[in-house]
């Protein structure tokens, strides 16, 4: 652990945008469908339940870090030691890269698919990765600077997004919990996608002041995040039919058409202008945790593994080229994500309090 | 020092040389008087010197100076700081400052005395910063009286004035002050420090110094207020800031600043604190307006014109529809005659200046469009704009926005609304980054410290000012004590 600088460390309550900003990406501008497929009128209750589990991965992984300041390339070298601890750190780079890859390359399909449908994949990438490395030449608090207007600025979107209200049925949320367990567990699977990002906590805890006091705000941050699924959720179930939400691929965008203003027709337009600073954070946190992961297990300076990261990323984004494999980057860190959540979490938090009660008892 | 190639390698040795070597200019004196035993010498520079001062305090003082030496003269004189000095280099460099140098035995010792003329315009009203409300007074290009104001408006020991010469020819003098316990010693700290290694020339004005002491030089954004208000000075210095006077220059320097502050005009604070923070806010909208109305039109025409409702795409066509531009050469041709314009108005004297805005204004805006080279909708928008960019109570501010929107019209014609949001995040994550004096640029807003927002886009009336700003981290945390509530006034009403 290096020597901790104050004036480098941010306020604890920050965490709650990082980690809102962590888990609010493009998902939410599709995700309705997905769920709906599993559980139908019931899918608002699938993220309220997907909510309450990732307070308790919060609740775990703070218990796994609250042994002074370390974050978990720390705790990997510390339990599994160099060589194995250095596979896992590795494994969560290349986890948090898929991360920067897909949310990046499904914003530019989202961009494609509605505003420049012949614009190059490269130019966008190029643009966002360049930005994505002033950010982090400023230091993990410009990182969260982004984090934070990256929540504030669009957040009016917010009130923008009960304007299908007017039209809607809300009989179509009748009636309540008809699908089973297995339905609802489906759902559950294919909602965690959209949660992922959390995981973010475990490096950037020893940039907090006061790290412990700061648990009830990150609770914050994923209760922000419920609460704007839910509210998408139920909206998009009462203002489509069944039939017409599993044809509708950017649900939460055709919604937005039906916003009214004297001098805007076309209101997706807006929001996806402002999704571009609900997107950046994303990469930037993203890119940040595994130039960290260069940092202190290669051992190369953040400064230069970062664009060894930012070619990678580029050439990544680049080769992806329909809509098709958009999907299947999608499915796959669904797949990886779900794995990374139900099982590792729980691994560490486990291992972790066993290692605290072999520890103290030597 | 480079500058004086010739002076440099053939530096006087004696004081002889140094007489020969500067008898060069004319207004150069060395006056000998060598009568029998009265025989005394007069150095000095006929341009600096006060010739009144010259005549009645000293030359009958050395005539009836019964004594040889410069210590008696010394005794005798009537004039505060003498001193008797040797050292060829201190005294050239007295001489420059307005010294006289005598000279009664042949040798190296003088004695120097200060008779320096001090010339200076008489006070004046702020023309760049003006206001309706609140006192008339700007700063002029004298230090002395700059000092005087100041520390009339504070009359307060803990009020430090610090003085360094800067600038290698020009030997600037530059004060700093301050309110000791009020400002925070690591931001005193750290202007002394770069002012001591500050090393250039000629310091022609203040804002040499300011670009000099910036954190980030290639930044757009001012780090520092230029200021010629004394109300505004004492205010800042009264927040916690220090303020840089410099001889020769009427602006002061405020520092340190965050953003906010940039858009403050002190007349706010002459105002009721709901008036004030209304017209604040309408500030802030004004300045962002006038970034991003033309980037927008740029954006919205070249590529998203189905964001119009068909009623509003139908005006916008009519009257695009005789131009055979596309926007963004439209826009930038329209940009540009504006930033002609104002370039014109601020060379020429005010009253052709004058002229020249309703010629430029009203004929070449109407020809214009009725030779359908801009469409109207758009005049209306660079008006609007333009009129928007000048409501920046910091000048310097003024010119950030209005060169702002350039890159950002380059942006939206190549990516259009996607493209203004990518820069909107630059300069974003640029002010995020940007420190003044080493303090965040964008506080309070981030970091956010909330306590400080009773005077940031809105302002708080007087009694909820008690604390002063975190920002600059003085030792002094209020402004004043509670003290007990006092009913203003009594209705049957409030009555039990």
């Amino acid at each position: 652990m290096e020597q901790k600088r104050n004036d480098l460390l941010i306020s604890p309550f920050l965490i709650m945008f990082i980690i809102h900003s962590n888990q609010v990406g493009v998902g939410i501008l599709g995700f309705p469908r997905y769920i709906a497929a599993y559980t139908g009128n019931d899918a608002w209750i699938v993220v309220i339940i997907t909510g309450i589990i990732f307070q308790v991965f919060i609740w775990m992984m703070y218990r796994v870090l609250s042994d002074g300041s370390f974050d978990i390339i720390d705790l990997h070298n510390k339990w599994f030691g160099k060589w194995i601890g250095s596979v896992f750190n590795l494994a969560l780079m290349m986890y948090l890269l898929l991360g920067t890859i897909v949310i990046l390359r499904t914003f530019i399909e989202v961009i494609q698919a509605w505003m420049f449908p012949e614009l190059a994949t490269w130019i966008p990438v190029a643009m966002y990765l360049l930005l994505t490395y002033y950010v982090l030449a400023g230091g993990f608090r410009t990182v969260a600077g982004i984090c934070f207007f990256g929540v504030l600025i669009p957040m009016w979107l917010v009130f923008t997004a009960t304007a299908p209200i007017k039209f809607s049925t809300f009989s179509n949320l009748l009636p309540i919990m008809d699908h089973s367990l297995k339905e609802i567990a489906l759902g559950t699977r294919q909602m965690t996608l959209s949660f992922v990002g959390i995981d973010i906590l475990l490096l950037a805890y020893p940039f907090l002041k006061n790290p412990k006091s700061s648990r009830i705000w990150a609770h914050m941050g994923v209760l922000l995040t419920t609460l704007i699924y839910t509210m998408v959720m139920v909206v998009s179930l009462a203002f489509y039919s069944e039939g017409q939400l599993q044809q509708s691929i950017w649900s939460t965008l055709i919604a937005w058409k039906v916003v009214e203003l004297p001098f805007v027709e076309r209101f997706e337009y807006i929001g996806i202008t402002f999704w571009c600073f609900v997107v950046f954070p994303n990469i930037c946190l993203t890119m940040w945790g595994a130039s960290r992961v260069g940092k202190k297990v290669l051992h190369i300076k953040q400064k230069y593994f970062i664009f060894i990261l930012i070619t990678f990323v580029f050439i990544a984004c680049v080769m992806v080229v329909n809509r098709d494999q958009v999907d299947y980057l999608n499915t796959l860190t669904s797949i990886i994500g779900t794995y990374v959540y139900y099982f590792y979490i729980p691994f560490i938090f486990l291992y972790s309090t066993i290692w605290r009660k072999v520890t103290r008892r030597i | 020092m480079k500058w004086f190639k010739r002076g440099a390698s053939e530096k006087p040795s004696t004081l002889e040389e140094m007489v020969k070597d500067l008898k060069q200019s004319i207004d150069f004196v060395s006056y000998e008087n060598k009568e029998s035993d009265q025989s005394y010498r007069l150095i000095y520079f006929a341009s600096l010197i006060d010739p009144e001062q010259l005549h009645r305090d000293i030359l009958p003082v050395i005539k009836e100076c019964e004594s040889k030496s410069l210590e008696d003269l010394k005794g005798i004189l009537p004039i505060e700081n003498i001193e008797i000095q040797s050292k060829l280099s201190l005294i050239q460099e007295r001489l420059l400052e307005g010294h006289v140098a005598i000279q009664l035995s042949r040798g190296q010792k003088v004695l120097l005395v200060n008779i320096s003329l001090r010339k200076s315009r008489d006070l004046s009203a702020p023309e760049i910063e003006f206001s309706v409300m609140g006192p008339k007074e700007g700063l002029v290009e004298d230090l002395h009286t700059n000092m005087n104001l100041i520390r009339r408006r504070i009359p307060h020991p803990r009020l430090r004035m610090k003085e360094i010469t800067v600038g290698t020819v020009s030997k600037t003098k530059v004060v700093v002050a301050f309110i000791e316990g009020v400002a925070s010693e690591q931001n005193i700290n750290t202007v002394m420090q770069r002012l001591e290694d500050l090393d250039f020339d000629i310091i022609s004005d203040s804002s040499f110094i300011g670009q000099m002491l910036e954190d980030n030089s290639f930044s757009v954004f001012p780090q520092m207020i230029d200021t010629e208000r004394t109300d505004r000075i004492t205010g800042h210095m009264n927040f916690g800031a220090f303020a840089i006077l410099t001889e020769g220059s009427s602006n002061a320097l405020i520092g340190p600043i965050n953003f906010g502050q940039l858009l403050v005009s002190f007349e706010d604070y002459y105002l009721g604190w709901n008036i004030a923070s209304f017209f604040r806010i309408v500030r802030m909208i004004a300045i962002l307006a006038s970034i991003i109305a033309t980037p927008l039109y740029v954006a919205v025409l070249t590529y998203h014109y189905e964001l119009f409702p068909s009623k509003l795409l139908a005006t916008l066509i009519s009257s695009r529809s005789d131009i055979p531009f596309s926007p963004v050469i439209e826009v930038f041709f329209l940009e540009v005659t504006i930033d002609l314009l104002r370039e014109a108005g601020a060379r020429m004297p005010t009253k052709v200046g004058q002229t020249l805005g309703i010629v430029g204004g009203i004929v070449i805006g109407t020809a214009a469009v009725e030779a359908s080279l801009t469409s109207n909708i758009l005049l209306i928008l660079v008006a609007l704009s333009a009129l928007a960019s000048f409501t920046t109570p910091v000048y310097r501010m003024t010119n950030t926005i209005r060169f702002l929107r350039y890159p950002l019209i380059g942006f939206a014609q190549f990516l259009g609304l996607i493209g203004v949001a990518l820069f909107g995040l630059f300069i974003l994550t640029h002010m995020i980054r940007l420190t003044s004096f080493g303090n965040p640029y964008l506080a309070p807003l981030y970091p956010p410290r909330i306590k400080d927002w009773y005077d940031s886009f809105f302002r708080l009336p007087y009694v909820m000012q008690k604390n002063r700003f975190q920002f600059f981290r003085g030792n002094q945390s209020t402004r004043f004590e509670d003290k007990k509530k006092k009913a203003k006034h009594s209705l049957d009403f409030d009555e039990q």
